[in-house]
């Protein structure tokens, strides 16, 4: 694990601005930049608000907006991630084949390409929530969740080495990941508060939901400015250092394998 | 010191006759009812012992599917002994597969910094670098286009030229490279010559016995992922091209 982290710093250079080109390639695409990027969830976003703010939001319709965007933003960078991640070695391959540098480089890339395009997205809630509140200082928050996504980028990148290499021995792994997001997408309290499964006794859906702690350390210090208790971080670390220690296992077990399978 | 220690190695490669296995078929087909998309063992290179140290000229002969350049893909780290252990020590530079890996729709010039750093280089040692590649690649304004406008010989000029920039230890090269039009081939030879004399570990694959007759102080004959030989060139060189011709004549006959 610590030969990859050190080959990973020794490639920066080459990471990065692998990394700098894909953003560049991705909102060049478009007429509207990054403002096309966020569309999607935006556009997400005001179809909940106008369907279930009443149902599901307590009347609150400015604040159900802003907690589904911040929810999606970060369900968003993990599937996204995830799903990325099933492609990244065949997107890859060339560079695979002709130079021995770590594959967790490649993952990481794909991760951090994401992770500046759901940033955005998390800016933009901050910035509209100082802008509803009227207290610029509310950006702050950020800072709040900053170690909540620092833990989220790091379960992406185990997550997208894990899809990545499932993917070069099961080609129908992306496949299957989705149709396992689009399950988690409706198991974890982004659309809904969780106190409408605690009430119905089915909290228990979302705590065996690594997503839905991942939730609590990012979306709630960003709309509330209120950190969640000292057991929640510690319950996140932990599912964060089981996925790396998980993923650096299978990386160890099968990274002298994978080139034979592409 | 440079140095190459190669004991024992084998690479055995599982083929399967469809390329790809889904999921579904491993768990249903793989554990109920027995594949039907059964695995081959490849044995690409099978207990091959070599070593080389500072100041080596090694040559690689053989027929095609001999495992040459299994065997530099094996030094270079690209693929991993399935048996025994392989040690290199010193900068390697590898000059295969060249025109492969380049980012369509970047320049020229991005993709010559993301080559750079790919082989080791820093932001400062690029900057140095940067227009002497551009330069000797001849492209002039073209290396502002995205390389998906390229010809196939502009991408091998800018592979080359970035490729033979680096400064190696170890340079492991496969075949003789055919290098764009008849003007940038006398470049290119120059060049490789120069990377040859400079380099102080050599191993080189090739199909052209006399160079490799010319430039190596030693030759290994492969056949069948095995060494069948190692040792001075015009030996080795001699012992396979009646080999060769052994094998012509009894298909003549």
């Amino acid at each position: 694990m610590f030969g990859h982290l050190a080959a990973t710093w020794k490639f920066r250079h080459f990471l990065l601005s692998l990394v700098r080109l894909d953003l560049r390639q991705r909102y060049r695409r478009s007429v509207l930049g990054i403002g096309w990027s966020l569309l999607n969830p935006i556009a997400m976003t005001v179809v909940f608000t106008v369907v279930f703010s009443n149902l599901l939001g307590g009347g609150d319709p400015v604040g159900y907006a802003a907690s589904v965007l911040a929810g999606m933003a970060v369900w968003g960078f993990l599937r996204d991630s995830a799903l990325a991640g099933c492609r990244c070695f065949q997107e890859n391959e060339a560079y695979i084949r002709q130079s021995p540098i770590p594959y967790t480089v490649y993952t990481l890339r794909t991760v951090l390409g994401q992770a500046v395009h759901s940033m955005i997205a998390v800016g933009v809630v901050a910035a509209l929530v100082a802008a509803y509140q009227a207290d610029p200082l509310a950006l702050l928050r950020l800072g709040l969740a900053a170690p909540g996504l620092v833990m989220a980028l790091l379960v992406a990148w185990a997550v997208a080495t894990l899809a990545a290499l499932a993917t070069t021995f099961f080609h129908d792994t992306a496949h299957l990941m989705e149709v396992a997001a689009q399950l988690l997408f409706f198991l974890t309290p982004i659309m809904y508060p969780r106190k409408l499964l605690d009430d119905k006794g089915m909290g228990w859906v979302v705590d065996i939901n690594p997503g839905s702690w991942l939730l609590d350390v990012t979306r709630g210090p960003l709309l509330t400015g209120q950190l969640p208790g000292a057991d929640v971080y510690l319950t996140c670390a932990a599912l964060t250092a089981a996925l790396i220690l998980l993923a650096a296992g299978a990386v160890g077990w099968l990274e002298k394998r994978v080139i034979f399978h592409l | 010191m440079p140095t190459i220690e190669v004991r024992n190695a084998s690479v055995t490669f599982t083929a399967r006759q469809r390329r790809t296995v889904s999921l579904k078929e491993y768990l249903l087909r793989g554990m109920f009812r027995g594949s039907v998309n059964p695995k081959v063992a490849v044995h690409a290179l099978a207990d091959v012992t070599l070593s080389a140290a500072d100041g080596d000229r090694v040559g690689v002969i053989g027929h095609n599917g001999a495992g040459k350049t299994t065997l530099l893909k094996l030094l270079a780290g690209i693929y991993p002994p399935t048996a025994g252990t392989c040690r290199v020590d010193g900068t390697v530079c590898s000059l295969f597969d060249i025109a492969l890996g380049f980012e369509n729709d970047a320049t020229g010039w991005e993709n010559i910094t993301y080559r750079s750093y790919l082989q080791g280089d820093t932001p400062a040692g690029v900057r140095r670098k940067r227009d002497a590649i551009g330069a000797f690649t001849e492209l002039g304004q073209f290396l502002d286009l995205p390389v998906r406008n390229y010809s196939a010989g502009m991408r091998m000029r800018l592979a080359f030229s970035i490729a033979t920039a680096a400064d190696p230890e170890v340079l492991l090269i496969d075949e003789v490279l055919a290098v764009g039009d008849a003007a940038f081939q006398i470049k290119a030879k120059a060049r490789m010559k120069e990377l040859m004399s400079a380099s102080r570990l050599m191993v080189v694959v090739s199909h052209d016995v006399y160079t490799v007759v010319e430039t190596c102080n030693r030759v290994v004959w492969m056949k069948h992922g095995r060494v069948v030989m190692d040792g001075a060139p015009q030996e080795v060189v001699d012992a396979y091209l009646a080999e060769v011709a052994g094998g012509a004549v009894a298909r003549a006959a």
